[in-house]
């Protein structure tokens, strides 16, 4: 059965820390935390492949305004 | 590019790390960055320690000390090499090579051949492979493999994404054809669409040092670099190796005759510890078979970092035994390879720093 968006994102925040925090929610603007880095980066790059299996580019992220976009990255 | 060479061995291993012990958290705060974010890098990365070079210190240096010790230790006279090859992406010169320079330091018979590899991270697999064929099929007995860098020349002190990176070191690893060796499986790969994510982009032919090369900006992450310095596209690397490096080494695997559950050791070049540990866990090795930790003593080695992972994790029982060993080395060009081999009893020289503390 497919996950739901809060499922999805729950996991994702779980793994970037760059993601977590109060408040933070599939549609706040990356841009606007604090730690929305190139660490956070490599670590969306890691939860995609071991979680989704496969392997995003930097540029795909870096494309990405909010957290919602990224989760548009997941295969459907 | 596959190969399959039989009855040569890895006789003996040296590696002479930097001198200057560089501290990530204490580097960092010293340039004003806040400690939480220091930390939250430090363990997320697993950056901590790295050994750089003490002033005036170059690679050569380095390989000539590291290659002076394994002969010692081995008691093999200069004159019995039949060739050097040296791996490097941080000469002293243009031209002359470093390996006719070590060559002549190393006062070899006029019969040795020596030439480099311009190679990095990826440099020591390909170099053994080299050194592996003039065994194989070129004439050598005996081949010094000479692989090392010194890096932190390269990265600007306030490109906080790729300084504390790097360490600097030199190896020696002694080749020799022998009648009775198991054979090593190599694959070779290079992928140079990807050429500028690891690149220094001025200071060569094509774009000259000037003043206006040393001209510093700041990116959009607040780090200062110039264009002669060592530009690193993290993500775009972590991308790259993710997607080759695993099928890479699944490869050598397959070519041996090996599971992954079979090989006593899957030394990856390091990198650094995420990146380690994300491709060990990918490659199907258990942790404890992915040695990870001298990247947090020595840093990124460059084409160093294989040896020194050898002797820094398996240096006892490669003294003692043969070991089913798996290495991989991965970074600029892109280029990427990968080996394995039954590996000892070989000779080992202590790890140490030159000049020696």
């Amino acid at each position: 059965m497919a996950k739901s968006e809060a499922e999805l994102w729950s996991a994702l925040q779980a793994d970037v820390d760059g993601l977590t925090g109060p408040g933070i929610t599939p549609e706040t603007r990356l841009e606007t935390l604090p730690q929305w880095d190139s660490l956070a980066i490599l670590l969306v790059i890691t939860h995609f492949e071991q979680v989704h299996g496969i392997v995003l580019s930097g540029s795909q992220i870096r494309a990405c305004k909010t957290g919602r976009e990224i989760l548009q990255l997941i295969p459907r | 590019m596959f190969s399959t060479l039989s009855n040569i061995r890895i006789a003996g291993l040296a590696v002479s790390t930097g001198s200057v012990t560089r501290d990530f958290i204490a580097d960092g705060l010293a340039l004003g960055l806040a400690r939480a974010q220091l930390e939250r890098i430090s363990q997320t990365i697993g950056l901590k320690e790295r050994k750089v070079a003490a002033a005036g210190i170059t690679a050569l240096d380095l390989c000539e000390d590291a290659a002076r010790r394994l002969l010692d230790e081995m008691g093999i006279d200069a004159s019995a090499i039949d060739a050097v090859i040296f791996v490097t992406q941080t000469p002293d010169h243009s031209q002359p090579n470093n390996s006719s320079l070590l060559h002549g330091r190393l006062g070899l018979s006029k019969s040795t051949t020596a030439f480099d590899l311009a190679m990095g991270c990826s440099g020591w697999v390909y170099g053994l492979q080299q050194a592996a064929l003039l065994c194989a099929h070129g004439g050598a007995a005996r081949v010094l493999l000479c692989a090392g860098d010194t890096l932190s020349r390269l990265t600007n002190p306030l490109d906080r994404a790729t300084d504390p990176l790097f360490g600097d070191a030199g190896s020696a690893t002694l080749i020799e054809k022998t009648g009775h060796a198991p054979a090593m499986h190599f694959n070779l790969e290079a992928d140079g669409s990807g050429a500028k994510s690891i690149c220094v982009p001025a200071g060569g032919a094509r774009l000259p040092a000037t003043p206006l090369t040393k001209q510093e900006i700041k990116d959009a992450e607040g780090n200062i670099h110039h264009a002669e310095n060592l530009h690193i596209n993290g993500s775009d690397v972590f991308n790259f190796t993710l997607r080759e490096v695993p099928g890479s080494v699944a490869s050598v695997l397959k070519m041996a005759g090996w599971a992954p559950a079979q090989a006593d050791a899957l030394i990856l070049h390091q990198a650094n510890r995420f990146m380690v540990s994300t491709i060990g866990k990918k490659c199907g090795f258990a942790p404890e078979k992915t040695p990870m930790d001298s990247v947090e003593t020595f840093g990124n080695q460059s084409s160093a970092s294989i040896p020194c992972t050898l002797i820094h994790a398996l240096g006892v029982p490669l003294q003692e035994k043969t070991l089913k060993v798996v290495a991989s080395g991965y970074g600029v060009g892109l280029s990427w390879g990968s080996v394995a081999l039954e590996l000892g009893p070989l000779v080992i020289a202590p790890l140490q720093s030159f000049p020696k503390l």
